[in-house]
């Protein structure tokens, strides 16, 4: 079943002075369905955060539609907004985004107190999450006493706690060492073989490696993906890494 | 690297911080100015003549504003340099040297405090002027209290802020001598760790606060009410600030283990955020707490006086017309014939006047100093040094009985007593060479008897009076004047220009002539002067209430603004994981309790016990009467509160907007 579909998407930004326009989305077209783990990779510019923050609420698109479950995005009331984001959606950051006047346990929280769920069940949602991501013994620590790896495994668990229908991961091992970034992306690998869906943006072939799919995305536009099948991670990632090249070459012939 | 780089340096950091400096900036001049007008007021000519209760009241003022100097700069300056740990932990990463970071700060330092010392007095010397002049045209004065300054005052002023400003100084350079860059950079993020020894502190406000209001409780006369305010100022202010640290964290933390309480996204978010800033959210609120107080009582009593003015005159003098008669040392005999030939001779100038008499009252007295010891009453010299003797009125019964209208009858032996602090409570009392049996009775005297402890003792007759003068003047022979004195007062009806052209009469007749022993003093030409100083008394406390006021809204709008930058971050965070509008403004309004409630109601407290030490010192402003304190206080409290609320309203919202 189709989770998430996006149909044409453009994105025009327009200097506040002046009237040139930048294109950051072009015309993208993809979706991706209930349970996969789908990485999006694509240089520096080519409008991979851009897409995310339009798929995640935070952005709005100039045209075209994203569509969650086959409702379009851009209908939900600017009311509603922060509830559907709180309730459907799941944000893993480059940078954490934890907040460091709360505990690790409410960071994992915050979503949750924000949507009024009552204690016990709040109480009762924790403890499996935090066990599984390991960081159990750390919950009543804060942010700052914690390892970066750790952070982000706590941001993982702050995504989960909703039970979100997706997850939207922006560079998640953008900030972490190479250990932390394995043990990561090994985490979000279990989570999606539990049947969660994940989005994922990276520059990382590694941590792109990990997914099902990886669509590549280039001036605004997906230009290719590969499905990783029943490939072992290592010949996963030379293809990935042959088609990032191949990707470079050509961009640098068309101009 | 010569100086003018790191001057340089550090005026462009400043300018590069201003989100950070500005406030900081603002708040300081705004001490300044204030501790700048305190200063100058002391030394105001009003304050220095008017009375001698003055200038002790407004030195307590200019330490309290001191105290309050230190201790608000201290904490706005804190804050400011942990939200810059990170660049200056970076100028260490770059590779410059301990005291090149030192320089750097001394010169920043050096600007902001040249620019809001100079700023400051400027403020305070253009607000003094201009609220003067609108206070001089808004309560009419009479006559136009000036505002005047001095190069003491300014003197005073730039040596404190230096010295504090030197000290924040220090305080900056050992944050980053004792700290390792890594350290620095991170230093934002660390919430504030509770103060050791937390409970301790605790119960050592509540002993500050107790004895505060102990000593308030239990002063037993005006006199000493002077003496120990500015410790009880000083106890209650140390409490106010212990309080609120240890309390409130005491409080937020039970807050935060009450599960059903803290997840609930206002309570949630604010909570949170005040225990991460626990021991700065304290000293806010203690300033405010502080400062509310001072406004309170400041208004309160000022009004009252003002207010009370007519009651104060009633008191001074009991009748329209006044007339004091001084015994003669030589012929104390001749006083008694001088006594009712007086009366006599008023009534016929009344009545000449074409004016009638209402009322008369007319008694004799006699005034000794001494002590009570054991059952008696041991003279001593009316000398000033040392403690304050007990003042002694002797009264004979006929004039007793002619001025209440009682009948009371006494034998020779008996006599009837009055004592304003109720402590001697045996049935005889020995004075000189006598004894009497006493028979206890209320004050039927003079207000200013409740001033300081006296006792008045009616005797059977005026023979009586001279006895006791000669036993005083056994023990002390140079005594010069120990005589029998008396009051003649007497209301009138009639025209009023009748009853000033009587008072002009009786003013040339018994005043001014050398020689004569008398004095006239008529209620209504004095009134005009007794309204011009407590006119002045109100005036004082207006400005001095418009100042606080100032200083609380200046307070309040610090600590949003600096919370609202510092929390500004959260909130974007915390949107993204799905907070909406309603929710921040959800968070704001559950620190209204905290912002808002908590200073008000502790102040309200700190006055409500303050009530029995401000009411002894009314008492040196001629007020007695309870209930106009009581109704002002009320009426100030509840006026107030509606100022901070607008205060509170409008910086919460400038901090909605900074988050939002």
């Amino acid at each position: 079943m189709t989770l998430l579909e996006i149909k044409n998407l453009k994105k025009i930004y327009t200097a506040r002075f002046s009237n040139q326009q930048t294109e950051a989305l072009a015309a993208v077209n993809f979706s991706v369905e209930e349970g996969e783990f789908v990485s999006i990779m694509g240089e520096s510019g080519s409008g991979k955060t851009t897409l995310l923050n339009i798929i995640s609420t935070l952005d709005d698109a100039s045209s075209g539609e994203v569509y969650l479950d086959g409702n379009p995005l851009s209908k939900i009331k600017d009311k509603e907004i922060s509830a559907f984001r709180r309730n459907t959606l799941g944000f893993v950051f480059q940078d954490f985004n934890l907040l460091d006047n709360f505990t690790i346990k409410d960071n994992i929280l915050l979503p949750l107190v924000l949507s009024k769920t009552p204690i016990e069940e709040m109480e009762s949602r924790l403890p499996p999450i935090v066990r599984n991501l390991g960081i159990e013994a750390h919950i009543n620590k804060f942010p700052y006493e914690v390892s970066g790896g750790q952070k982000q495994r706590v941001a993982v668990a702050r995504a989960l706690i909703t039970k979100p229908k997706i997850i939207l991961a922006d560079e998640p091992t953008g900030a972490l060492d190479s250990k932390a970034s394995q043990n990561l992306m090994e985490i979000l690998k279990g989570i999606n073989e539990t049947g969660q869906t994940i989005l994922m943006v990276t520059h990382s072939i590694r941590a792109a490696s990990f997914s099902k799919r990886v669509l590549f995305i280039r001036d605004g536009a997906v230009y290719h993906e590969i499905y990783r099948g029943e490939q072992p991670a290592d010949e996963f990632m030379d293809r990935i890494s042959d088609s990032l090249k191949v990707l470079s070459t050509r961009g640098e012939q068309d101009e | 690297m010569n100086n003018r780089f790191f001057s340089s340096l550090a005026l462009r950091n400043i300018k590069s911080n201003k989100q950070l400096y500005i406030p900081f900036l603002l708040s300081s001049t705004a001490i300044i100015a204030m501790f700048f007008l305190m200063v100058s007021l002391m030394t105001n000519k009003f304050v220095q003549e008017r009375s001698s209760s003055l200038p002790t009241l407004f030195m307590i003022g200019v330490v309290v504003i001191g105290i309050f100097s230190v201790i608000f700069i201290l904490y706005t300056n804190s804050f400011l340099i942990k939200r810059r740990k990170k660049e200056i932990g970076l100028y260490g990463i770059l590779g410059l040297e301990k005291k090149h970071v030192a320089k750097i700060l001394f010169f920043e330092s050096l600007f902001s405090s040249l620019l809001s010392i100079a700023a400051g007095l400027l403020a305070g010397l253009l607000f003094g002027r201009l609220v003067f002049m609108l206070l001089n045209f808004m309560l009419r004065m009479p006559n136009d209290i000036a505002y005047t300054t001095s190069l003491l005052s300014v003197g005073a002023t730039v040596a404190l802020f230096v010295l504090i400003f030197g000290i924040t100084l220090l305080y900056n350079i050992s944050q980053f001598t004792f700290a390792n860059p890594i350290k620095l950079l991170k230093g934002k993020q660390e919430g504030e760790k509770e103060p050791k020894g937390s409970l301790i502190l605790f119960i050592l406000s509540l002993i500050f606060l107790g004895w505060g209001y102990a000593i308030s409780i239990t002063i037993p006369d005006p006199l000493a009410a002077i003496e120990k305010f500015f410790l009880a100022v000083l106890l209650v202010i140390i409490g106010t600030y212990l309080l609120f640290i240890s309390g409130s964290i005491f409080i937020l933390k039970a807050l935060k283990n009450n599960k059903r309480i803290y997840y609930r996204s206002g309570a949630f978010i604010s909570i949170s955020g005040m225990l991460y800033r626990m021991k700065q959210n304290a000293v806010g609120l203690a300033n405010i707490c502080i400062l509310a107080s001072m406004v309170i009582i400041a208004v309160s009593t000022t009004i009252t006086i003002y207010l009370g003015s007519e009651e104060t005159l009633e008191n001074r003098f009991p009748y329209e017309h006044n007339l004091k008669l001084f015994g003669d040392m030589d012929y104390v005999a001749e006083m008694n014939n001088r006594f009712f030939e007086l009366q006599d001779e008023v009534i016929e100038l009344t009545e000449e006047n074409g004016l009638e008499v209402a009322e008369m009252e007319s008694y004799r007295y006699e005034s000794f100093f001494g002590n009570l010891e054991d059952g008696s009453f041991v003279f001593e010299q009316s000398s000033v040094d040392g403690d304050l003797p007990v003042l002694m009125m002797v009264i004979p019964l006929q004039d007793f009985n002619g001025m209440t209208g009682e009948n009371y009858s006494l034998a020779d032996d008996e006599a009837l007593f009055y004592h304003s602090t109720k402590t001697y409570l045996k049935e005889d009392l020995s004075i000189g060479n006598k004894t009497y049996s006493l028979t206890e009775i209320e004050n039927e005297f003079s207000a200013d008897m409740a001033l300081t402890e006296s006792i008045a003792l009616v005797v059977p007759d005026e023979a009586h009076l001279l006895d006791l003068r000669e036993d005083y003047m056994g023990q002390f022979p140079e005594s010069t004047h120990i005589t029998v004195d008396a009051e003649i007062g007497w209301n009138t009806e009639g025209t009023e220009a009748a009853e000033k052209a009587l008072a002009e009469q009786l003013e040339s007749e018994y005043n001014g002539v050398s020689g004569s022993f008398s004095r006239y003093e008529s209620r209504d030409s004095q009134r005009e002067e007794w309204y011009s100083i407590n006119g002045g008394f109100l005036f004082l406390g207006v400005f001095l209430g418009l100042l606080f006021t100032l200083g609380t809204l200046l307070i309040t709008y610090f600590k949003q603004i600096s919370e609202g930058f510092d929390d500004r971050g959260k909130f974007q965070i915390m949107q993204k994981v799905g907070l909406d509008e309603n929710m921040i403004k959800d968070s704001t309004k559950s620190q209204i309790i905290w912002m808002f409630i908590l200073p008000i109601v502790i102040a309200t407290i700190h006055v409500s016990f303050a009530y029995p030490i401000v009411r002894k010192l009314l008492l040196i402003f001629g007020v007695t009467n309870d209930m106009t304190w009581l109704m002002t206080f009320i009426a100030v409290v509840i006026a107030f509160a509606g100022i901070y609320w607008m205060i509170y309203r409008v910086t919460s919202k400038v901090y909605y907007s900074i988050v939002k």
